[in-house]
């Protein structure tokens, strides 16, 4: 690791969090984007449409030189000269050189996130070319000397009262900071480039393989002025956004603007085929550079490659809460957000992404509205074990994960004895409100559970019972948060489960599912770990395994049949584990159909529901736990942002990232108080040690407690 | 005919994104209503409809200043450019136009204001329906610039503020004129 990289990384952190206006702007931004998008995709099938969109881009990057073959033909035959640029430094030169050839002094740009990643202003710069941004947000951030902090809006890290400066300097006097007279000096400023320029150059969000031809989806009509009155015309366009026809090209234009601004269409869609007319008698010259700068690569790798379906809409930014807390300065490099992360290994090399690889918290919010269905948290969770494997995940947690962890045994005897040598922080109650010396910041804005005197596996038996004739017989999977901070979570869901006519059994071999080594990049231990708990799991032929933590739940469903997948001992018995697990909230519901076996209370408490992110967006359970506290007569009063990751996240919020989970944390409990609710219910361990941390620390009167806590007190 | 459905859409959609949109019955209608908005020269690059209602004359009889040719040295300072529409697209309150033709770009992104004529006629109900006409244009021009325009310029760059009027026009007038015409390939 870096340790320069590092301090750098650090330090940008430290600066954004000290930035409280960005975090507002953003939060408010992330709001407005989450009602605007819905509203656009009103009578919509979103899943769909973007199934759609994958299904299509998946068969472009198959057959890409196929499509870059018919796309050249049909671009070459209506008078376009097309270059396939192999590298940025490719594209770049062929651009300079063109523009040096033509005596061109000056270009008008209008926003392409494939020149930002190209520097294609500093080529051409170098060239003697001066490069005018014309897009309001690059011009901007071009007169700032910065880069973009969003794909889509480039300045939305910027306040009016900075851009009125930097206008201020280009017009020589003092511009008030008003948005509308803002956009007028831009626009005054800008128009008489379009005609001084020799030559305009844009991106395109599309380009049709069966005509020859690309699309622009905009909104300002800079890019019009930029491709129409110039003589020259340069498109520079990722090779990735071909697609093979106008109705293919039509479908991502329906999708696009909705997911990137919650606009039904934007102000222009601009479709290009050829050299058209220009200057009366003449015809423009079109040049577009195909630029490939990592893609192909990108193609072959089997675990990112769906990273090329991506539309650039920007969405999976405006919902990740690790964005809103720090910007695309912190969280990207020169793509930003979740797509911005897997981009940037591949376009700019894994140094670049190395620390925002793990800057992601995992929570899939991006995945929920990625319009071209890419499981972005999975790709970025293998870069990162490939990032873990080239600087390793350092020395600590390497001989956590590798020499602890994998031996049970003594992975246990350790946590049993911090349950006694933790006695002097504790001070005997369940949670520790400081920490001494080196270890006080991790106590500085939630308390922390301590460990259980009795951990779940040694006291199971005095509570689970043996039925006579049970509905189903159901291994528990407990998983650490279970089994050694909260027993009686464990303790409740036997006593519900077997008031329900099932029998509950706790096979002592199950080990740690692994996803906390997974997470910090260690693959190799979680896959020894899969194969212990699959063999411990199903040794009994259990007809369920029930969870009562969602990221154990992934673990069991989703991770151990891929870890597995190329193993012939395991790889089948890791999908009946797969088959068999569900967590205990979805097992009442759905299974037991037992929604009615509980008492109605008598005067019912309101509850508010916290969304655990790995329970809704990775199992997809987030009505039944709704449903059975309100069958367990509970007032389900929803808060606002339910479903927002709470800043958990496991170690994000102990070692890598704990100032970034402290924000999050920070609006999850401003969300819960403000709900008004006395109970907050949730379905994990991990968010139980947040929420309740982050309660108790606030000294708020509301009780944090799993759903099947809440359901064991309303046994009839 | 007039799908009254498609229309009713495309008007609501088309004004929810700030355009105007008023009907009217005869040219001599819509030539008021041009004259009516405009406050300086006009740009008036050759569209079959236009040429065939005999639109120029009846602006410049009306007192308009009126551009038709080297809309380049024209367009700089000009108020309004008017031009016909080939169709329109009901769901997101989009015309399209053929800009092959330089002028109809200049026409269209430089001044203050467009004016649309649209043939009410010709409204598609979505962007897949919009494809074959695309698709035919394609085959009788090799080389080809079609714009959809929905509502006027904007932008929301500085504070995500949204601003009407950056770089094009600030103001885009829809006039429903039934019987302009009925082809689609055709403004």
């Amino acid at each position: 690791m870096s340790k320069q990289r590092s301090r750098q990384y650090k330090a940008r952190i430290d600066q954004a969090l000290a930035t409280p206006k960005l975090q507002e702007a953003l939060h408010r931004f992330g709001d407005a984007f989450l009602v605007s998008r819905a509203n656009a995709f009103a009578g919509l099938d979103f899943e769909a449409l973007r199934q759609e969109i994958g299904q299509m881009k998946d068969a472009v990057r198959e057959n890409s030189p196929a499509y870059v073959a018919e796309f050249t033909r049909n671009a070459e035959a209506a008078g376009a000269k097309v270059f396939l640029a192999k590298s940025a430094e490719e594209a770049n030169s062929y651009i300079a050189e063109l523009a040096k050839a033509r005596g061109v002094k000056m270009v008008v740009k209008s926003k392409s996130m494939a020149s930002e990643e190209t520097h294609l202003n500093v080529a051409l710069e170098q060239a003697g070319v001066r490069a005018l941004e014309t897009d309001l947000g690059e011009w901007i951030i071009q007169l700032a000397g910065q880069k973009p902090s969003h794909m889509v809006m480039p300045a939305i890290h910027m306040f009016k009262e900075e851009v009125a400066e930097l206008f201020g300097k280009v017009t020589g006097q003092t511009e008030a900071p008003e948005i509308a007279h803002l956009v007028q000096v831009a626009r005054e400023q800008l128009r008489q480039g379009y005609f001084d320029a020799g030559m305009g150059i844009t991106g395109a969000n599309i380009a049709v393989a069966e005509t020859g031809g690309i699309a622009l989806v905009t909104n300002e009509g800079n890019a019009r002025l930029a491709s129409t009155l110039p003589k020259i015309h340069v498109v520079l366009v990722g090779i990735e956004k071909l697609v093979p026809t106008l109705e293919d090209a039509a479908k991502v234009i329906r999708v696009l603007p909705k997911n990137a601004t919650g606009q039904l269409l934007t102000s222009y869609v601009t479709w290009i085929r050829g050299a058209v007319p220009s200057h009366d008698d003449g015809e423009k010259e079109l040049h577009i550079v195909l630029l490939d700068n990592g893609r192909t690569a990108l193609a072959e790798s089997a675990h990112c490659k769906d990273a090329l379906r991506c539309i650039r809409c920007g969405a999976c930014a405006n919902v990740c809460p690790v964005y809103q807390t720090v910007g695309g300065h912190v969280f990207g490099h020169i793509y930003i957000g979740a797509i911005g992360i897997i981009l940037t290994a591949f376009f700019h090399g894994l140094d670049k992404a190395a620390e925002i690889v793990r800057a992601c918290i995992g929570c899939r919010a991006c995945v929920a509205v990625c319009p071209a269905d890419i499981d972005l948290e999975g790709i970025i969770l293998h870069l990162r074990a490939v990032v873990g494997k080239e600087e390793g995940i350092g020395l600590g947690k390497s001989i956590v994960f590798k020499q602890v962890m994998r031996n049970r045994r003594l992975f246990h005897t350790l946590i049993r004895a911090g349950s006694v040598l933790q006695k002097p922080v504790s001070k005997g109650e369940r949670s520790i409100r400081h920490l001494p010396m080196y270890f006080s910041s991790l106590t500085e804005w939630r308390t922390l559970p301590t460990i259980a005197e009795k951990p779940l596996r040694d006291q199971i038996d005095q509570y689970a019972r043996k039925l006579d004739k049970p509905r189903y017989r159901v291994a528990f999977f407990g998983g650490c948060g279970n089994d050694f901070i909260y027993p009686e979570m464990g303790i409740s869901l036997v006593q519900v489960l077997n008031r329900l006519g099932v029998e509950v059994y706790y096979p002592q071999e199950q080990n740690c599912c692994g996803i906390p080594a997974l997470y910090s990049g260690d693959r190799e231990t979680a896959v020894d770990l899969a194969e212990q708990n699959v063999k411990a799991m199903l040794a009994e032929n259990p007809d369920y395994i029930v969870t009562t933590c969602p990221t154990c739940t992934m673990a069991l469903k989703r991770d151990f049949v891929e870890h597995l997948a190329d193993n012939p001992v395991w790889a089948q018995k890791a999908l009946e584990l797969s088959e068999k697990t569900i967590d205990v909230s979805a097992f009442i519901a759905n299974v037991l159909k037992a929604a009615g076996e509980f008492a109605l209370g008598a005067e019912g408490e309101a509850v508010t529901y916290h969304d655990s992110c790995h329970l809704k967006r990775g199992a997809g359970v987030w009505q039944e736990p709704r449903a059975l506290l309100a069958a367990s007569g509970h007032e389900v009063v929803e808060m606002a942002h339910a479903d927002r990751c709470c800043g958990f996240g496991g170690s994000y919020s102990f070692t890598s990232h704990p100032h970034i989970a402290r924000e999050i944390n920070k609006d999850k409990i401003d969300d819960i108080a403000a709900s008004g609710a006395p109970i907050v219910a949730m379905d994990c361990p991990g968010c139980l040690i947040n929420i309740r941390g982050g309660l108790e620390k606030r000294g708020l009167n509301v009780r944090a407690a799993h759903t099947i806590e809440l359901l064991a007190e309303r046994l009839k | 005919m007039i799908d009254a459905q498609r229309l009713e859409l495309f008007s609501a959609t088309a004004r929810k994104v700030g355009a105007e949109v008023t009907s009217v019955a005869t040219v001599e209608e819509a030539v008021a209503a041009i004259v009516a908005l405009v406050r300086g020269t006009v740009l008036l690059p050759a569209f079959a409809s236009g040429a065939r209602l005999g639109l120029a004359g009846k602006l410049r009889a009306a007192g308009c200043e009126v551009s038709e040719e080297n809309l380049r040295q024209s367009a700089p300072t000009a108020d309004t450019g008017i031009t016909g529409a080939n169709f329109a697209i009901a769901d997101t309150g989009s015309v399209v136009l053929e800009s092959t033709p330089e002028a109809i770009r200049l026409a269209t992104t430089l001044p203050e204001r467009h004016v649309v004529l649209l043939d009410p006629r010709k409204i598609v109900a979505d962007g897949l329906a919009a494809v074959p006409m695309l698709r035919q244009f394609h085959q009788r021009d090799p080389r080809n610039y079609l714009a959809y325009i929905t509502g006027p310029s904007r932008t929301a760059d500085i504070e995500r503020v949204l601003t009407i009027g950056v770089h094009g026009p600030r103001q885009l007038h829809i006039l429903l004129l039934e019987g302009l015409s009925d082809d689609p390939l055709e403004m």
